[in-house]
């Protein structure tokens, strides 16, 4: 098969997850509103409570936090569609076009990809309200950041929602990976309150995970803190390919290997 | 050149074995069906075919092209309606055949112009911006014969294309497989409706619990079946003196009895009326009708699969 038409079947099966996600455009006003509320509540509550020797402004400690959030939420979200088309058989449909396999799985971690970005937008302009307007090269960092941290989840959603067709197994695990990656992070503690709560194996465990290193690439990048960890943008990185490349062999024995 | 080839192809999910040890071959241009009852190992044999499963041992070639081996290619030559229509419950129906029409290679003009002539050809143009959930089961089932239409592809697969559509849309169906195969297509049709398969089908494959049970035409099959040709009696008189009377000639098989009438299975039955009738005015029934009649498909499916009413 053509490269040619294997980018194009590829583009084409990311252009479909792209039309369905505006069709769930109450679920995603819904998230985004969930995703808002942590900012609101519990950084204008918390803001005045929490020790300011750690957290000099919780409102935009959190809004850089909850961008990261946001774009690790809505790039597992395409699992739930994926998840539902194994249920209902649809991906023999997929698995019968005239495309490669490599051309569906790329095509759908790219879907994922771009919906976390999509979805993201939003609170990148909360950022830029509240927290500061980074430059230009630290604005390709976050587009950077973005994208990996957006194609890592995807594929990660993608290959553990695959790996059973029995749906309360599907978002058994499904919430299991996400809450372990929301709450083993850096998005509602700093690196010093964690090391303070946690052992200290896992305190530095949970500070170089992705979220918590997109999390401090965020914060860095919007001005909020003028720390970062210099190979921060690299562990990511590393994370990335090492899920993305973990992830589509996963996704492709899943959907192949009957 | 042999569209499809299969050779000895065994499927096992688990311990369960769908198919078992399958070898035929499909022509170029003709329609060819695929019969038996739901669980015979039909739609796994499509399925394999068109790349979705992988065989567990032997292969599956198509034009020539081993469907283990070169999926990728398979996969240009083969478009497939479902069994069971496959959508999400918010795709609509011309966001499905719009986006089907890309994949399968047209432009974005071209598929808004194919999508509309094929909806209209299959009247479902009025519920183009319905949600799939909403569609009835026939409406669902035309969507799956859309694509394949769309798509035109060297080898058609319908997997039971007409289950649940009325009498109406299921001859205009099938008028259009056979447009498929004139235009050039090879068809493959699943299904377990033997009246279907005697209509459009040229060549035969009768599968029964994964094996293959017997394939030809329709005409070799029902040639094959002993004591194949129905010859129905109506007369007036004694009833056992009227069976007695019938099973005095030689190479009756099977007879059914009934007050008046009596069913009797027999070869070349049309040579041998006038030896029946004979043979029961001798024995002083009056004959008043006979009617002879070639088997069904049904008679052709017992017969080959030893399979039996009320089993399935």
């Amino acid at each position: 098969m053509e490269v040619r038409d294997q980018v194009r079947g590829c583009l084409l099966i990311a252009y479909r997850d792209l039309l369905r996600f505006w069709k769930f455009k109450h679920w995603l006003f819904s998230q985004i509103v969930m995703n808002l509320a942590d900012v609101v509540i519990f950084a204008l509550v918390f803001n005045n409570i929490v020790n300011r020797q750690y957290i000099p402004d919780y409102v935009k400690f959190m809004s850089t936090g909850v961008l990261a959030v946001s774009v690790f939420a809505s790039s597992f979200s395409i699992a739930r569609e994926v998840g539902a088309e194994i249920r209902r058989e649809v991906v023999q449909y997929l698995l019968t076009l005239p495309t490669s396999r490599n051309a569906v799985i790329a095509g759908r971690i790219i879907g994922g990809t771009l919906r976390g970005l999509i979805y993201q937008t939003a609170f990148i302009a909360l950022n830029l309200a509240v927290v500061g307007i980074p430059s230009p090269k630290q604005s390709v960092i976050i587009l950077y950041t973005s994208f990996m941290l957006a194609a890592a989840m995807s594929a990660l959603a993608i290959a553990i929602t695959t790996s059973t067709r029995d749906f309360n197994l599907q978002a058994t695990f499904r919430a299991l990976t996400y809450y372990m990656l929301f709450f083993f992070s850096n998005v509602f503690y700093p690196r010093e309150v964690l090391a303070l709560r946690f052992p200290g194996a896992l305190a530095t465990i949970v500070t170089h995970t992705p979220i918590s290193l997109a999390a401090e690439v965020y914060r860095w990048s919007f001005g909020y803190s003028e720390y970062i960890n210099p190979t921060a943008l690299y562990e990511l990185t590393l994370w990335a390919f090492t899920l993305l490349v973990t992830a589509s062999l996963l996704y492709r024995r899943n959907i192949s290997g009957r | 050149m042999a569209a499809v080839k299969i050779v000895n192809f065994v499927k096992r999910f688990g311990e369960v074995t769908a198919v078992n040890n399958l070898n035929l071959e499909i022509y170029e241009g003709e329609i060819f069906g695929l019969l038996g009852p739901n669980g015979s190992g039909k739609s796994t044999t499509l399925l394999t075919i068109a790349t979705v499963y992988k065989p567990t041992s032997g292969d599956i070639y198509v034009f020539e092209h081993s469907v283990s081996r070169e999926g990728d290619t398979v996969r240009k030559f083969v478009g497939i309606a479902f069994q069971e229509p496959k959508a999400m419950w918010v795709d609509t129906p011309y966001e499905l055949l719009l986006w089907h029409a890309m994949i399968v290679g047209y432009t974005s003009h071209e598929a808004k112009n194919v999508v509309k002539e094929t909806m209209e050809r299959l009247n479902l143009w009025e519920h183009r911006k319905k949600q799939f959930y909403q569609l009835s089961g026939g409406t669902r089932k035309k969507l799956e014969i859309a694509k394949v239409m769309i798509q035109r592809p060297r080898l058609a697969i319908f997997d039971e294309p007409t289950a649940q559509v009325d009498v109406i849309t299921k001859h205009a169906l099938w008028d259009v497989v056979r447009e498929m195969r004139d235009n050039g297509s090879t068809v493959i049709v699943a299904t377990n409706d033997m009246f279907e398969a005697e209509k459009i089908c040229e060549r035969i494959a009768i599968m029964y619990r994964g094996e293959l049970r017997t394939l030809g035409s329709v005409k070799e099959l029902k040639d094959q079946v002993p004591g194949g040709d129905v010859v129905e009696v109506s007369f007036e008189g004694d009833r056992e003196e009227a069976k007695d009377a019938l099973l005095k000639l030689d190479g009756i098989g099977r007879y059914m009895l009934g007050n008046d009438k009596i069913v009797a299975y027999l070869n070349k039955g049309e040579e041998r009326a006038a030896e029946i009738v004979s043979a029961l005015m001798s024995a002083g029934i009056k004959v008043k009708r006979i009617m002879v009649q070639e088997p069904t498909l049904d008679d052709v499916f017992f017969y080959f699969t030893g399979a039996r009413l009320g089993e399935g």
